[in-house]
């Protein structure tokens, strides 16, 4: 990335602005749903969250220099500017107030992307140097290292061997021709590192061939969450280079909602050509083993439990029946929350928002409405299917002293899988 | 007792454990790894697991504690992650195994759940410098079970 200006995050902006932008800015009727539907508004009340107001730079650069009007109130100075005032007060509303969770698109009556718009207006805060530091640092680090987090090669092969010595489990690396090249996230790597290990059992016992890629096992993609698309092309041709020369015919992405997004439904557009092989997320995999047979379970989980469903994977995703059908496998009292699958409220910490320290107190106040969801529900267990997710929801809960276990779907049904007699059982 | 060699031995004698000797052979193998924390919290509940006079008051406060002791270790997504670091975050969830409540345990035993959390905070050494402590931690903690099992 070149030194960042007020003039390149403009003209950046300008770039991101076609038609479908233009017939948006043109259509929005102001009805205000969108505020409704953005946690960051309801649980502040404060309109500037309102998810088209977050678009308000943009807007103003595509009335003044696309439309009659616009050029006409900036000849006689009626325009109000977009300058480095203007990037300083939305900053923190394009990247804290957002988790591009796509809520607002969803309910917007004339059909407004507007999380695909502030995901295009993060370009031009990107290149005009107004970005959180923490997201600026994961981007650095994804590129020149490889993980958004820092994590390097030497650690996934401890985790493998302290899987191989622990469950006599195997975590292949770079096969040639296996069936699946299973990605990870940073966080499953550092924090969750059971995992790999429900990975390994299930593989095992659907007798699936796996690999993990050396070249490539990172999941994660922050140049999609800070909004650079030409790191995120880089990162997405890191995935894609090592599928196609191990020859695999699935990639499998984790647990993480936005390395979802990235290499299933940006991915191909960013890099300009289709894939060699399918993208699959691991709870679609998972359906498609057990509705195959290949899997099998035993036992039942009692707890009352519900599923968060993370925004990236669910609304932006399509993968909302899946989990409910591992669920109702292997638990008897699974309840659902209000407003399930497509219609789920984030969990606040995506699109970058928990990677930025700045918006944690914000973060917390807009977890208050999951919290008042698992209230009404009173359940014992919150199941999930995003490592992200799942550290958001450990920190909400945390805050407002509700004890209950978060956990991972694909661990959950790991746990659930028939046993292997030689395995330690616990 | 014969002396533990395999984790299919190591996991069966852990269940034939009550809950109560779980928790304090769980804290022994906290014990093991506690200087990879620094954080006071850890040795605190510790003491509580070994504690069987505790009350219930007590042992909330300790789970309380160490829950967000737990939390603040983890590495955020995102944040540059150090390893060294890690290493305490998975101590201190070796250390909240031991004491937390049986919904939260979902069925697993707290001492196999301490122990495989203590064996990782040995693997996150191995993450920073490549030197593979893990399994002579898994033998450490197959001699701490097979001591505790003949004392």
């Amino acid at each position: 990335m070149s030194a960042p200006t007020i003039e390149k995050g403009i003209q950046s902006i300008k770039a991101q602005i076609d038609a479908p932008i233009g017939s948006f800015f043109s259509a929005c009727v102001h009805c205000g749903l969108c505020a409704e539907a953005c946690l960051f508004y309801t649980e502040t009340e404060d309109p500037r969250y309102t998810p088209i107001n977050k678009v308000e730079p943009m807007r103003r650069i595509w009335e003044q220099e696309y439309t009659l009007v616009g050029k006409l109130k900036k000849l006689l100075g009626l325009s109000k500017p977009v300058d480095e005032k203007t990037f300083s007060d939305w900053e923190t509303l394009v990247y804290d107030g957002c988790s591009l969770c796509g809520r607002c698109s969803l309910v917007c009556p004339v059909g407004n992307d507007i999380s695909g718009m502030i995901r295009k207006v993060r370009e031009g805060f990107a290149a005009a140097g107004h970005a959180p530091e923490g997201l600026i640092g994961a981007t650095q680090r994804a590129v020149e290292i490889g993980s958004p987090m820092g994590v390097k090669l030497p650690a996934v092969k401890a985790q493998i061997g302290h899987l191989k010595e622990d469950t006599g489990l195997d975590a292949p690396l770079d096969v040639q021709g296996a069936e699946y090249m299973v990605l990870l996230s940073s966080m499953e790597i550092m924090n969750f590192p059971e995992y790999m290990e429900a990975i390994a059992r299930i593989m095992k016992q659907a007798g699936k061939t796996w690999t993990i890629s050396s070249k490539a096992f990172e999941a994660t993609n922050s140049g999609i969450q800070i909004g650079v698309s030409d790191l995120a092309k880089v990162l997405v041709e890191r995935v894609v280079d090592a599928a196609e020369e191990l020859g695999v015919k699935t990639v499998i992405s984790p647990e993480c909602g936005h390395a979802f997004t990235a290499i299933r439904w940006e991915g191909a557009n960013l890099i300009g050509r289709p894939y060699k092989f399918e993208v699959k997320h691991i709870l679609e995999v998972l359906d498609d083993f057990t509705q195959q047979g290949l899997i099998k379970t035993e036992g039942m989980e009692e707890a009352k439990l519900t599923y968060h469903d993370p925004c990236q994977i669910a609304r932006k995703g399509g993968v909302v029946q899946q989990p409910r059908n591992l669920l109702n496998m292997i638990a008897t009292n699974f309840v659902e929350m209000e407003d399930p699958g497509v219609m789920n409220w984030c969990c606040s910490g995506g699109g970058g928002v928990s990677a930025n320290e700045r918006a944690d107190e914000l973060k917390l106040t807009a977890f208050k409405r999951k919290k008042s969801q698992l209230d009404a529900l009173g359940v014992d267990t919150l199941v999930t299917a995003c490592a992200n997710c799942r550290l958001t929801l450990e920190e909400g809960l945390e805050e407002y002293e509700m004890d209950m276990p978060v956990v991972g779907l694909t661990e959950m049904l790991a746990e659930h899988l028939v046993t292997d007699k030689e395995e330690p059982s616990q | 007792m014969k002396e533990i060699t395999t984790d299919k031995e190591f996991s069966e004698a852990l269940n034939n454990l009550s809950l109560e000797q779980q928790r304090i052979v769980g804290a022994l193998f906290v014990d093991n790894v506690l200087k990879l924390s620094d954080d006071p919290r850890v040795a605190k509940a510790l003491e509580a697991a070994k504690n069987s006079e505790i009350s219930e008051d007590e042992l909330n406060l300790a789970r309380r504690n160490i829950k967000a002791a737990s939390l603040e270790a983890h590495t955020r997504c995102g944040a540059e992650g150090e390893w060294l670091d890690q290493a305490g975050y998975f101590v201190a969830r070796a250390a909240e195994a031991c004491i937390e409540t049986q919904v939260r345990s979902q069925g697993k035993g707290p001492a196999w759940k301490a122990a495989t959390s203590a064996r990782m905070a040995r693997t996150c050494l191995a993450s920073e410098s490549g030197e593979d402590a893990h399994g002579a931690e898994r033998h450490d903690q197959y001699k701490i079970l097979t001591d505790y099992l003949n004392s």
